[in-house]
């Protein structure tokens, strides 16, 4: 129960708003520099943390999973070919492309963009944002993370269930 | 991890279903994805060969409803069951907040159930966890089957930590919510333990005064509607139409996924002539699944091979895992009834050595899963 315990906490990913308007400020910097079309913050396990500039159609969820899984996958390839980490990955399509950076230790960026910019400015502009967001996180992390669900929960969460079941 | 997010109000946990190769991990997800309520479940994306066994991931989020002013969302996966796969496997588990074990009743199953529990066991611990402290259940699925192992045998043997264990007959829907429902009471209620307000919290003052914290009951959810087909025909045009016992065990298909209804208990039931009344709770129905489902032979399977949609049936255009995926409608059959061991990567990933070395092939995975990303990705902006 108590949230303080070491192993609990990296257990958990609990954003708080002002978390996320400071990451949301970043990206929204970002976006501006770098006119990239979307940037998707995703949490390493595939949950999404944020995401600004344009919809990403309904399945945002979807993309979220499948770049989690393939960033995952691309650095269980870098370990095995004895690599640290392969902490860019890119994929070029005919209009647009797609470029995943790792933030800290279990955070990706994922940034979209087309024909407006260019694949060396969305770069420059999201290692820069990564060295920054990569504070946010840090200083998130300094903090005390306790989630304090309401005590409703746990009833609500029977109630919900019985609904959906 | 479960991530809680009060700048969206939403809970997400993870929630992996987990076994041997064919157990019916990706049936129990598709299961889920017909019979929820649109509002609630979002696409189901697969990963997968040729033959329809998991590459790397199925993939479905569920909107639970709204639990204490939180939307609480599961993202389900499933794992590749194949030995072969576990490299892939191990990163699915990846902050998993819940496991549903999916174990085959069949007698020779057996030794393939024991392997795979030692395999999540082994899995867990690299990222530091345990079954011991790990929310999960076990379902003991395809009770249909004739060489199914009675359930006292299979507790014996696979339920070592004292799990809540479910029957169930996946390929007809039955057993497939009651399993989930399990699991997600186990699951939130670790996360009301571990982040709960209530007994003396420290630092709930931070946030007990956001709004999104305040509770509120759950959304009312929408009217249950009929029983969702089973693998209704999303792939009509390019995939063989289901007959036989497909046909026999179903309810009337034709309507598409969108707008299937949700009744979990009573779906499964009226979708399988003989059994309990719908009002029978968990449990019991588990019981009557055992004693009164129908038993059909190996060779009319409720879910020929042929009926399996790609496990991509919600009606976007271009789905990643049909885009990576050279269509092979005719193949497909066979491949699904042979279960080859594993046989997977080689014909999709069109590498000329299918025995080629673990590394090369984990290799050529994670570059198709790239491309199935961004091509996912970039069709959808
Ligand atoms: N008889 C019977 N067959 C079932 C049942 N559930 C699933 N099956 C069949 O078992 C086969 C394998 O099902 P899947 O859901 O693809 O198995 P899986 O666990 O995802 O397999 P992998 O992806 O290779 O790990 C399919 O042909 C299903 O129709 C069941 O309850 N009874
Ligand atoms: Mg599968």
């Amino acid at each position: 129960m108590r949230i303080h315990d070491q192993q609990l906490r990296a257990d958990r990913m609990v954003f708080y708003e002002k978390d996320v308007d400071r990451l949301n400020g970043e990206l929204d910097a970002f976006l501006e520099l770098s006119k990239a079309r979307c940037a998707l913050l995703i949490d390493r396990d595939g949950h999404q943390v944020t995401r600004r500039g344009e919809a990403v159609g309904t399945s945002a969820d979807s993309i979220s999973a499948l770049i989690a899984g393939s960033f995952a996958a691309t650095k269980e390839m870098a370990r095995l070919l004895g690599e640290a980490e392969f902490t860019v990955m890119f994929h070029q399509g005919k209009r647009d492309s797609i470029q995943l950076q790792l933030v800290g230790e279990r955070t990706l960026l994922a940034v979209l963009f087309d024909e407006r910019t260019n694949l060396g400015l969305v770069r420059f502009y999201a290692t820069e944002a990564c060295q920054r967001l990569s504070d946010v996180f840090d200083s998130m992390s300094q903090e005390d993370r306790t989630a304090g669900l309401s005590s409703q929960f746990s009833a609500d969460a029977t109630a919900a269930l019985d609904q959906l079941f | 991890m479960v991530q809680i997010n009060f700048a969206q109000k939403q809970i997400n946990a993870k929630i992996v279903y987990y076994g041997p190769g064919m157990s019916g991990k990706t049936t129990n997800l598709e299961v889920v994805h017909q019979r929820a309520p649109s509002n609630n479940r979002g696409e189901l994306t697969s990963i997968s060969t040729d033959g329809d066994r998991t590459l790397f991931f199925d993939y479905m989020p569920l909107d639970l409803g709204t639990i204490a002013g939180m939307k609480t969302c599961f993202q389900m996966y499933t794992v590749p069951g194949q030995v072969y796969y576990n490299s892939t496997r191990k990163l699915v588990l990846q902050g998993v907040d819940g496991v549903i074990f999916v174990a085959d009743s069949s007698a020779k199953s057996m030794e393939q159930n024991l392997e795979s529990l030692r395999n999540l066991e082994e899995n867990l611990n690299e990222y530091g966890k345990s079954l011991a402290t790990l929310p999960h259940v076990i379902q003991y699925n395809k009770r249909d089957l004739p060489d199914a192992l009675p359930v006292q045998e299979l507790e014996a043997q696979l339920n070592l930590n004292g799990a809540q264990t479910f029957e169930a007959c996946a390929a007809t829907g039955e057993g497939v919510f009651p399993t989930l429902k399990g699991l997600a009471a186990a699951v939130l209620k670790n996360i009301q333990n571990e982040c709960g307000g209530g007994t003396g919290r420290t630092a709930f003052h931070s946030v007990a005064a956001r709004p999104g914290v305040t509770s509120s009951g759950p959304q009312p959810r929408p009217a249950s509607m009929p029983p969702a087909p089973q693998r209704a025909p999303q792939t009509a045009s390019t995939r063989p139409q289901p007959t036989g016992a497909q046909a026999s065990s179903s309810a009337p298909s034709g309507a598409p996924l969108k707008q299937t209804g949700f009744q979990p208990r009573t779906a499964a039931l009226a979708a399988e002539p003989s059994s309990a009344p719908a009002s029978a709770p968990a449990g019991q129905l588990m019981q009557n699944a055992a004693a009164a489902a129908p038993q059909p032979k190996p060779a009319q399977r409720p879910r020929p091979a042929a009926a399996r949609p790609q496990a991509a049936p919600a009606p976007a255009p271009a789905k990643p895992a049909k885009a990576a995926k050279a269509p092979a409608p005719a193949a497909q059959p066979k491949r699904r009834a042979a279960a080859q061991p594993s046989s997977a990567a080689a014909p999709k990933l069109n590498t000329s050595g299918p025995s080629t070395a673990k590394t090369a092939a984990f290799v050529i995975v994670a570059a198709v899963i790239g491309a199935v990303v961004a091509k996912f990705a970039l069709d959808f902006i």
